[in-house]
C-alpha cells in the first residue's frame, strides 16, 4: 500500500514525524501544513499589518494596534495618492521607457550576435558578459560625476539611460542565448522561402522570443521599482522621484499619520504586486534567470 | 538539392551565414551598425565610469576645476580609514548572518517538498513568495515602524504579554541596530534562496527518494546525505550571490539608520556615498568605488577558476 502511494504521487514522503517507520504515512501530514502555515502567517504578517493599519486613523492605531478596527477610514488612501501619485508615474514612465530602449536594443543585438559571424563578434559579446560581473554600485560616483557633467541631473535621462545600460547587458546575454537554441532548420526554411534578414528577425525570432523578452521587462520594471540609491543622489527635485526615493520623502512628511503612510506604501506596492500576480510565472524566471544569466 | 546540402553541412551552431562561400570571419557593416546602440550605451555608461572611477582614485579629484595627483595617496587614506575597517567588519557581521539565515527557507522547501498535494503546495509557496512582490524600500520602511521606539509594533507587542522590560530602541542602540536591521524581512523565505532550494528538491528524480524511503531512510539522514549533496551546486550559486549582494548592501541601512548610531551600522557603499556627497572628496571616494570594485571583480574571478576545475558531477539541481 505504502508502495502504491509512492507510485502515485512521485514523492514518498511520511509526514513530519520521521522515526523512518509507518506512523502516520498516508495521512493528511497535519504536522507539515501547520508549520507551513506557521511560516506563511509570519511571512505575510508585517504586510497584513500595513493593510490593517492604512485604514486606521492615529487615535484608532493607539487604541488597537494590530486588530482591524471599524469604521474604516478610506480617505486614508485619498490623502496618500496626493503624494505618492507622482512617484508612481515617474517610476512607471521610466520603466516603460527604459523597456521599451531595452528590448529594441537588446533584441537585435541578440538576434545579431547568435545568428551572425564577423569580425569582433566574440570581442564584443564578451564585452558584454564581462560586465555582468561589476556591480553597478562600484561605478555610482563615477557615473553621477559623468551626469553632471553632462547636465542631465534631475532629469529622467538621467534615470532612463543607466537602467537601460544594464537591461541591455543581461537582455543581450538572454536573448542571444535563446536564438541560438532556435532550431537552424527553421531560418532554413526560411531563408529557402526567401525571407531577408529583417524579415526573419520580424516573424520568427520575436514571436518566439516573447516569453524571454516578457521576462527581461518584468526584470526591468522590478530593478526601477527597487533600485534606491541611483534615483537618490541624481534626482534632487520632488516631482521626479521614483518610487523608491520618493517613499522615503513620503515617510518623513507622514511621519506622525500612521493611516496614511501605509496607506502610500500600498499604494506604491500596487502595480509589482499586480504584475506578479499576474505573470508570476515570468517574474519567477526572472529572478532565477538572472541568476543563469550571471553564470 | 546542391543548395540544400551545402547550407546542411556549414560549421557547426555558431549563428552561421548560409552562404558557405565566405568562410573567415567577415566585415559586415550592418551587423556592427546594428550593435552601435548596445556599444555606445556600455561604452559611455559602463566602461567609461568603471575606468574613470580608477583612474581618478589617484588624484584629489575636483570633478570640474583642476585635480592634483596624489599616487597611492587615497588609497593609504583609506588604509587608515577606521570607519571604513568598520564597515567591513559589519559586512561580515551581515555576510554570517545571510548564511545561517537560510535555515528557515530550507526547512521551508524540505517542508513543502514533502506536501502530497500538489495543490496545496502550489498555494503554500505562492503565499510564501507574495512578499517579493512588494518593493523593498516598503519593506523596509515597514519594519522600520516597528522598530518604532514608542508606537512601533514590536514594543507595543511586548507590552501587550507583558514583557514590556524588554522594550528597546531597537535601532537607535548602537548594541542592537545591526541586528535589528539584519532582521528585516524575517522570515527570509520571500526570496532566492527558499526559490533556489525548493527547485532543486524538485529536481530530484522520483526514484531517489523512493529508494531511501524503501530502504529505511529517515527523513534527517535523507536530508544530509541526499538532498543536500544534490543542491550543492546551486548552493555555491547562492553563496557566490550573497558575496556579491553583501558587498552592495546599503539601502535597508540607509533607510533606517543612516549608518548610525556611531557608526554601528554603516556598510563601505553608505562610507563611499557620505565620503563623495558630504566629505565633497571625489578622489577618495573614487579610490573607495574601486576597491570595492576591484574586491568584486577579484572574488567572481576565483569563483569561475574554481569552477573551471570543478568536475560539477551529482548535479540534481539543474535550473
Amino acid at each position: 500500500m505504502s508502495a502504491s502511494s509512492v507510485i502515485m504521487d512521485g514523492t514518498a514522503e511520511s509526514a513530519k514525524g520521521r522515526r523512518g517507520a509507518v506512523v502516520k504515512t498516508r495521512k493528511r501530514q497535519f504536522g507539515v501544513k501547520t508549520a507551513l502555515l506557521l511560516f506563511v502567517v509570519v511571512s505575510l504578517a508585517p504586510y497584513l499589518f500595513m493593510l490593517i493599519t492604512s485604514f486606521k486613523t492615529n487615535q484608532q492605531f493607539a487604541e488597537n494596534f494590530w486588530q482591524p478596527v471599524f469604521p474604516m477610514h478610506f480617505e486614508n488612501f485619498a490623502v496618500a495618492w496626493d503624494q505618492v501619485a507622482p512617484y508612481l508615474w515617474n517610476s512607471i514612465f521610466v520603466s516603460a521607457a527604459s523597456i521599451v530602449a531595452i528590448l529594441v536594443i537588446a533584441s537585435i543585438a541578440g538576434f545579431v550576435l547568435a545568428r551572425y559571424r564577423f569580425l569582433g563578434g566574440g570581442v564584443i559579446y564578451g564585452a558584454v558578459l564581462v560586465l555582468m560581473a561589476v556591480p553597478s554600485i562600484t561605478s555610482l560616483i563615477p557615473l553621477f560625476v559623468l551626469m553632471r557633467q553632462l547636465g542631465m541631473l534631475n532629469t529622467y535621462l538621467a534615470l532612463v539611460i543607466p537602467y537601460t545600460t544594464g537591461g541591455i547587458i543581461l537582455g543581450t546575454i538572454l536573448i542571444r542565448n535563446f536564438v541560438q537554441g532556435i532550431p537552424q532548420t527553421i531560418f532554413d526554411a526560411a531563408r529557402m522561402d526567401g525571407a531577408s534578414d529583417l524579415r526573419m528577425y520580424r516573424s520568427i525570432m520575436l514571436p518566439l522570443s516573447l516569453p524571454v523578452l516578457g521576462t527581461i521587462a518584468l526584470m526591468t520594471v522590478s530593478s526601477v521599482w527597487n533600485d534606491f540609491f541611483w534615483p537618490l543622489l541624481v534626482i534632487s527635485d520632488n516631482s521626479l522621484r521614483t518610487v523608491s526615493v520618493g517613499l522615503q520623502f513620503f515617510q518623513g512628511q507622514n511621519a506622525t499619520a500612521w493611516g496614511p503612510l501605509m496607506a502610500g506604501y500600498l499604494i506604491a506596492s500596487l502595480p509589482l504586486v499586480i504584475l506578479f500576480t499576474f505573470l508570476s510565472k515570468y517574474f519567477l524566471a526572472g529572478v532565477q534567470g538572472g541568476v543563469t544569466g550571471a553564470h | 538539392m546542391a543548395t540544400v546540402t551545402e547550407v546542411l553541412t556549414t560549421r557547426s551552431n555558431d549563428g552561421r551565414r548560409v552562404k558557405a562561400a565566405r568562410r573567415r570571419k567577415p566585415i559586415r557593416w550592418f551587423a556592427y551598425l546594428s550593435l552601435l546602440p548596445l556599444l555606445v550605451l556600455i561604452g559611455l555608461f559602463a566602461y567609461y565610469p568603471a575606468i574613470s572611477g580608477v583612474f581618478w582614485s589617484f588624484f584629489d579629484w575636483v570633478p570640474a576645476g583642476d585635480s592634483t595627483f596624489l599616487g597611492f595617496g587615497n588609497y593609504l587614506t583609506m588604509m587608515q580609514d577606521e570607519i571604513w575597517w568598520q564597515s567591513f567588519r559589519n559586512l561580515g557581521v551581515i555576510f554570517v548572518f545571510g548564511i545561517v539565515s537560510w535555515i528557515l527557507p530550507l526547512i521551508a522547501a524540505e517542508l513543502l517538498i514533502s506536501l502530497r498535494s500538489a495543490r496545496w503546495q502550489y498555494v503554500i509557496r505562492t503565499l510564501l513568495i507574495i512578499p517579493m512582490a512588494f518593493p523593498g524600500v516598503v519593506t523596509a520602511l515597514v519594519w522600520g515602524f516597528f522598530y518604532d521606539p514608542n508606537s512601533g509594533v514590536i514594543n507595543k507587542g511586548l507590552e501587550a504579554i507583558g514583557l514590556g522590560a524588554l522594550a528597546h530602541n531597537w535601532i537607535g542602540d548602537p548594541d542592537t541596530a545591526l541586528l535589528a536591521l539584519l532582521f528585516v524581512g524575517f522570515p527570509f523565505i520571500a526570496g532566492l534562496p527558499f526559490l533556489i532550494f525548493y527547485s532543486s528538491l524538485q529536481n530530484i528524480p522520483a526514484e531517489v527518494l523512493e529508494a531511501a524511503e524503501l530502504d529505511g531512510v529517515g527523513r534527517v539522514r535523507r536530508f544530509w546525505t541526499i538532498d543536500l549533496p544534490l543542491m550543492a551546486s546551486q548552493i555555491r550559486i547562492l553563496v557566490f550571490l550573497a558575496v556579491i549582494g553583501t558587498l552592495q548592501y546599503g539601502f535597508i541601512a540607509y533607510l533606517l539608520t543612516k549608518g548610525g548610531p556611531d557608526n554601528a551600522t554603516v556598510v563601505p557603499v553608505l562610507r563611499t556615498i557620505d565620503v563623495a556627497f558630504s566629505a565633497a572628496d571625489w578622489g577618495y571616494a573614487a579610490a573607495l568605488s574601486t576597491a570595492l570594485f576591484v574586491i568584486t571583480l577579484g572574488f567572481s574571478a576565483f569563483v569561475v577558476f574554481v569552477r573551471r576545475k570543478d568536475t560539477g558531477a551529482a548535479d540534481g539541481g539543474e535550473m
